[in-house]
């Protein structure tokens, strides 16, 4: 089947990903008689939404040798904007309590927090390009600074209590089907799309691939760059929203650790950190493989610290041959 | 040109040597208190820092410098050390760490500062002057002891643990091993961490109410944030299961008020402060005594029948 050992090895290297997910539902499902119920693979989609809409625009970052860490502090600034909308202002902002009435109905919610998400996205993308910031270090800043505002926006504590319409966004199902699936469905197929089948998409792998030539050839980089992180803030504002529906609650305190989970996700599914190189497919992979690592690890009550032991394993195994591939494409 | 700076300069300089001068005189008799809290990110210590500013207020004479520690012993470390080159007059903190903390906890000592710890200990130094906190042990035994007293019977229980290795967490747990194991009518069915957050609250119970064949009696939490997730995850699938928390926050309280959790466990943040202010500042305006003294409040369960009377933050609930 394979010409010869470099082959063997690019094959062995994009299929990686998928081989173990398959190899991990194998295992979990002989372990586990419940684990292929439809209950728990909803479940496991359900839980991957939220972070997997957010690795969709991660992707077209680390794509253009981007990185973004201020995803998860950006989550909680989202997600309290849009509560604070909802309830109408910062009087509110200490109100608890259940099925609350509410100020303003969910969609101004939504656009507020998609908007903070916009913003600052497009915050990060004129830093890093207009005054030459390593992204690292940028996003490091907002890492810091979206947490300090959104703490400001909350004094700290949560704000809870929405209505039906509002929780059904986070809560709700279309048949067996949740709601954030089907939003997370249908920005796979977007996000494919765009980066497959379109112009702007052959440009997003050019300047990752090699900058220089890309701007050479007349692709203006700096828009390109930029526009990949306003596209990461907009998936944090949509699932900023989709978290807070979910929980029936904003907190400052909401999607701390997410940027590193998010980003393992996009690397685990074989975009490559020094660019140029990534599939929208391969970071849905990727998602499932950590969503299927955690449920499958809870439903077999295995302890939390042992847990964090194998995730990190299988994290480096994944990459590991994954470098295999590339370096066997690059020979 | 040159000439014309300088002169402008010292003469700013001297003005602001003088303002100081003049400002440490108007304030000499005030009290400067340096008050360290793990983390502003936590509403616990967002609630313990108010009430210290309000109760410092209502003493009057007394200056807060407050710091917030971040939950990283450097920046902890950093901010004691500044506050001894500041020469305050005491300090009010809860180590973010129990061993980590000591050395720059020492040095203050070493430097005629009185120390006084809240909620969190400091282990290996002998000259702290108080410890006022709440047993997280016997939180967790309380826990426990409602969940006995809930169901005589007995019962299948999941518990929802702290983050790994984070000192309440860890007590919290222990407490509620000391009191349920070797009791063979009371099964911990499920034991998973959820990190604190509520979000993994609701997507571990999600998880663990699939892979268990009937739905557990109760879910424990180790804090509210986790309990009110584990409530979301219950409602979803429309079942019955007694939900505790831990903490008391005005959204807990309120959820036990409404029925939606059993209960939670109140550690009175607001009376550890006030009892650690008012005694530190008695001392230090009448005569020190001598120092390493433990005042231990007792966590109490709040529930539907005792919120009202009991619970510290029962005036945030609307």
């Amino acid at each position: 089947m394979f010409k010869d050992r470099k082959n063997f090895f690019y094959y062995l290297g994009v299929l990686t990903p998928i081989i173990f997910l398959i190899l991990l539902i194998l295992i979990f499902s002989s372990l586990h008689p419940r684990f292929l119920h439809p209950l728990n693979i909803f479940n496991v989609m359900r839980q991957i939404s939220i972070t997997g809409l957010i690795a969709l625009g991660m992707t077209f970052v680390i794509i253009v040798r981007g990185i973004d860490l201020s995803v998860g502090s950006l989550i909680a600034l989202c997600g309290l904007v849009g509560a604070v909308i909802a309830k109408g202002g910062l009087v509110e902002r200490f109100s608890v309590g259940l099925d609350t009435e509410l100020a303003n109905p969910w969609y101004w919610a939504l656009a507020g927090s998609v908007l903070i998400g916009l913003l600052a996205g497009t915050l990060n993308g004129v830093c890093i390009t207009k005054l030459k910031v390593p992204a690292f270090v940028v996003t490091l800043g907002g890492l810091s600074a979206y947490r300090g505002t959104a703490l400001i926006v909350s004094d700290g504590g949560p704000i809870s209590g929405f209505n039906e319409a509002y929780r059904w966004i986070g809560q709700g199902k279309i048949g067996m089907v949740p709601i954030p699936v089907i939003i997370f469905l249908v920005f796979i197929v977007l996000c494919h799309i765009v980066l497959k089948y379109t112009v702007y998409g052959r440009h997003i792998y050019s300047v990752g691939g090699n900058p220089e030539a890309a701007r050479l050839s007349g692709i203006n980089i700096n828009l390109i760059i930029t526009s990949t992180y306003i596209i990461t803030g907009f998936f944090v504002g949509l699932s900023a929203f989709i978290l807070s529906a979910r929980l029936n609650s904003s907190e400052a305190v909401a999607g701390m650790g997410y940027e590193l989970n998010v980003i393992a996700i996009v690397v685990v599914g074989g975009t490559s950190l020094f660019g140029g190189m990534g599939s929208i497919l391969g970071t849905i992979i990727g998602a499932m493989l950590f969503g299927v690592l955690q449920n499958g690890l809870v439903l077999l009550n295995v302890s939390s610290y042992i847990q964090q032991i194998i995730i990190g394993i299988i994290l480096i195994l994944a990459v590991t041959f994954d470098k295999f591939s590339k370096s066997a494409r690059q020979v | 040109m040159k000439l014309l700076l300088k002169h402008v300069f010292s003469k700013f300089a001297l003005v602001m040597l003088a303002t100081l001068y003049f400002s440490g005189i108007a304030s000499a008799k005030d009290l400067v208190i340096m008050t360290s809290l793990p983390s502003m990110e936590f509403p616990f210590f967002v609630h313990m820092q108010k009430m210290l500013d309000q109760e410092a207020k209502s003493i009057g004479g007394i200056k807060i410098l407050s710091a917030d520690g971040q939950n990283r012993v450097p920046k902890q470390t950093a901010d004691v050390e500044s506050a001894i080159i500041q020469g305050v007059d005491g300090i009010i903190i809860s180590p973010i760490d129990v061993n980590a903390m000591a050395p720059a906890l020492q040095q203050a000592i070493d430097a005629g500062i009185p120390v006084v710890t809240v909620d969190r200990y400091v282990g290996g130094v002998p000259g702290i002057y108080a410890h006022v906190g709440a047993d997280n042990v016997k939180g967790g035994e309380a826990q426990a002891r409602l969940i006995m007293k809930q169901f005589p019977n007995g019962a299948t229980i999941v518990n929802l643990q702290g983050q790994p290795g984070a000192s309440p967490a860890i007590d919290r747990n222990k407490g509620l091993h000391n009191i349920l194991d070797g009791k063979s009518k009371y099964k911990i069915v499920a034991e998973q961490t959820a990190n604190w957050s509520r979000d993994q609250g609701m997507s571990v119970t999600e998880n663990i109410l699939v892979g268990l064949s009937s739905p557990p009696d109760v879910i424990n939490g180790a804090n509210d944030d986790m309990a009110l997730g584990a409530m979301e995850a219950v409602k979803a699938r429309g079942l019955n299961v007694k939900i505790l928390g831990f903490d008391a926050l005005p959204e807990a309280i309120a959820a036990v008020r409404d029925g939606s959790l059993m209960a939670t466990v109140e550690q009175f943040p607001g009376g550890q402060a006030k009892t650690a202010l008012n005694l530190l500042v008695n001392d230090l305006r009448s005569s020190m005594k001598p120092y390493n003294r433990v005042i231990s409040l007792n966590p109490i369960t709040i529930t539907s029948e005792n919120y009202r009377k009991n619970a510290e933050r029962i005036g945030e609930v609307k």
